[in-house]
């Protein structure tokens, strides 16, 4: 499922380190911290092959970087822009937590997170939350055509009325996809007492110790200096 | 003590839904190795209910009391966990958009396997003998979504059997089929058959099953009658004409003499699905769209609502259509019956009307998604008779409907062609024989065929379906 000219990252590491990353802008100077999440993410986001996802986070990050220090030279500041920073300070996760999401299937992150001793019911439920980001998506577009179709205005001027007439067969859709993926997973074996195994668990490799000691020793000089 | 050559035996078995007095009792059959059961019988008949007792939904996820017994193999299901029923059962959901935990063909195919902590070494062999079994070469390693229906079916298929399953069982698989992949389906069913497993297949619809069959277990209010051949099923009574599909008899549709054209498309394509699509459409006629799954009949349904936009050619439309999806959960927005008919035509008594005509004035208070399946549906029929579009498109609206919900569907649909254009797609052939003046066969994003449908040029449709059956070719098992 992978290129092999390119690093197939265990999707423990990216899992471990997409937890950890943010947490650390409590502990650490964010501006040492934003500047080493940025080169991290670039270099393992070219090793991993994913070129187009790499120029799109330097692209992002260029301009609102731009942007904050435009503003700051003109000595502009406005509360708006500390909403920029956040995002300067978390482009970076944002990426590689898409890259999560993306490349990896949930049998894939099932075992990763079977792997890190979480309970079965906390995996199951990430695994199907997960799951169910692209048929939600899905199921709003239908619905929001439906209305376009039905002549419902999704309109700005009346948000409330609109509001009701989008949630509200969302809502009811939720619950009967719930119960039929409840009766999938059932008989698939979702809540089998035995320790789950994995087809695409990986070793742990010497390149997977090597990106987790780069990440902790920056995570290290940020703490030291 | 019970007799151990029997794979299935079910001993006085019960179910009632508490506060309801809905459910099944006194179910007694004896299933054995290698026979293809058809499990049939009217919406609310208790199908269903007694589907969900064999894969153990009931009791584990759906509540109320369970009497009686069932064994597999000799062994007391009662005493199984879930887990264990597995084993035993494997199940083939009706939906393929959540019969899937991933979106990956071979991660799916070992994802039971991994629940149940098969080494990688096993999990290997297995995938190999299945990839063998069902033919999945060329299907490992692909994003289910891209798959055709004939496709996924056969995945879930494999999926279903991966644990070496005796005894299979079937969702109302041809809801969601063409009627080519339906036939194919019967194909790998005797294929099946012949590897000794024994196959319930629970389904409205039963064409694709014929010269198969070891068993019947009618439902009727909950209690079970049992059949044990086509033949004395087809001499019980009940509505077996769909065996012999072609072969139906309908009432020939009063000639249309008045044309006046609500919709031209011209010269449309879209992508590489549509090429050169011309047709017209016309008040007072009734056009059914046929084709195989994924051939572009939907897309072209876009393209006249104007959801998508044609690549080349040119469509023109009186107004904007009114589509009835296939799902009707979609479309349904209103507080109350009433209301959501109220939002088409602000008119109480037309609507008052209307829910009259359809039976539902006893739910005209109701939520809309208190409702049930076919009392849905029927309240989106009442938009379109409320409606003031000059064309009605609607969307398989007779997949999952047993042969009296599809006959009142079609009477319903017909009473509409009065007053709009109606475009049905379709591939019901009992259903198109029923109301269609005109036939239009898309096949590979072209128009192969468009007829009207008389005496004459039924054996036009025959051919068109008889077609689409030979398309299916690379849905066979290997062996």
């Amino acid at each position: 499922m992978h290129n092999k000219h390119f690093l197939n990252v265990n999707p423990v590491v990216v899992l471990l380190i997409n937890l950890v990353a943010p947490t650390m802008y409590i502990f650490t100077k964010a501006s040492f911290l934003q500047f080493f999440l940025l080169g991290f993410v670039t270099v393992l986001l070219a090793l991993m092959g994913y070129f187009r996802r790499m120029f799109v986070l330097l692209g992002i990050y260029a301009v609102f970087y731009g942007i904050f220090e435009a503003c700051t030279a003109a000595g502009y500041y406005s509360g708006w822009m500390s909403y920029l920073i956040i995002m300067i300070e978390f482009v970076p996760c944002l990426a590689l937590a898409s890259v999560l999401i993306s490349k990896y299937s949930s049998s894939e992150l099932l075992s990763a997170l079977e792997g890190v001793h979480l309970p079965r019911t906390v995996v199951v439920a990430t695994t199907i939350t997960l799951k169910y980001i692209p048929t939600f998506r899905r199921e709003f577009g239908y619905i929001k055509e439906s209305m376009r179709l039905r002549g419902i205005p999704f309109s700005i001027r009346n948000p409330i009325r609109s509001f009701k007439f989008f949630i509200v067969p969302q809502l009811f859709r939720c619950a009967a996809l719930t119960e039929e993926v409840t009766a999938a997973g059932l008989v698939k074996g979702i809540n089998a007492p035995m320790r789950r195994s994995s087809y695409y668990s990986q070793k742990f490799r010497l390149s997977d110790s090597l990106i987790l000691a780069v990440f902790a020793g920056g995570l290290m000089f940020g703490f030291v200096f | 003590m019970v007799e151990n050559d029997a794979v299935l035996e079910a001993v006085d078995l019960g179910f009632t839904y508490p506060e309801s007095d809905e459910g099944i009792s006194h179910i007694n059959f004896k299933l054995y190795k290698g026979e293809v059961v058809l499990l049939t019988g009217d919406s609310g008949s208790g199908k269903s209910t007694l589907l969900k007792c064999l894969n153990g939904l009931i009791p584990s996820v759906t509540e109320g009391k369970l009497e009686g017994h069932l064994y597999a193999g000799g062994k007391d299901l009662a005493e199984m966990k879930m887990h264990e029923r597995n084993r035993i059962f494997g199940s083939v959901f009706q939906n393929p958009r959540t019969q899937f935990f991933t979106e990956n063909t071979t991660a799916e195919l070992v994802f039971t396997l991994e629940n149940y902590g098969f080494s990688k070494e096993d999990m290997q062999k297995k995938l190999d003998k299945l990839t063998k079994e069902f033919g999945l070469e060329g299907l490992l390693n692909r994003n289910i979504h891209t798959l055709s229906s004939g496709e996924r079916q056969k995945v879930a298929l494999a999926c279903a059997l991966s644990m070496d399953q005796m005894i299979l069982l079937f969702d109302e698989p041809s809801a969601n089929l063409d009627y080519g992949s339906a036939m194919r389906l019967g194909e790998i069913i005797r294929e099946l058959k012949k590897r000794k497993i024994t196959v319930i297949v629970a389904d409205h619809r039963f064409y694709y099953l014929k010269d198969i069959i070891d068993k019947v277990l009618l439902m009727k209010n909950g209690q079970l009658e049992v059949y044990n051949s086509e033949e004395d099923f087809k001499s019980s009574g009940y509505d077996t004409r769909s065996f012999d599909l072609f072969g139906i008899e309908t009432v020939s549709h009063t000639e249309h003499k008045w044309c006046e054209c609500v919709t031209e498309v011209e010269n449309v394509s879209y992508k590489d699905i549509l090429k050169d699509v011309s047709l017209q459409l016309c008040k007072g006629e009734i056009t059914a769209l046929i084709g195989s799954n994924g051939v572009g009949k939907t897309t072209l349904a876009r393209l006249l609502c104007g959801s998508i936009k044609p690549g080349k050619g040119h469509i023109s439309n009186t107004g904007m259509p009114f589509y009835i999806m296939q799902d009707p959960d979609y479309q349904l927005f209103g507080t109350s019956s009433e209301n959501e008919l109220l939002m088409v035509r602000k008119d109480p008594g037309a609507v008052d009307g209307v829910l009259d005509s359809l039976g539902l004035t006893k739910q005209k208070n109701s939520h809309p998604f208190d409702l049930s399946g076919g009392q849905k549906q029927r309240l989106q029929i009442g938009m379109a008779i409320l409606c003031d579009r000059d064309l009605i498109i609607f969307d398989e609206p007779t997949s999952g409907l047993d042969s009296k919900s599809m006959e009142r569907v079609s009477r319903r649909i017909s009473s509409l062609r009065d007053k709009a254009s109606i475009l049905v797609i379709s591939h019901d052939y009992e259903f198109i024989r029923r109301v269609a003046d005109r036939v239009v066969y898309l096949d590979d994003g072209r128009i192969k065929s468009s007829f009207e449908l008389n005496e004459s040029t039924v054996e036009n449709l025959n051919s068109a379906f008889k077609e689409m059956q030979d398309k299916a070719q690379n849905l066979n098992l290997e062996e």
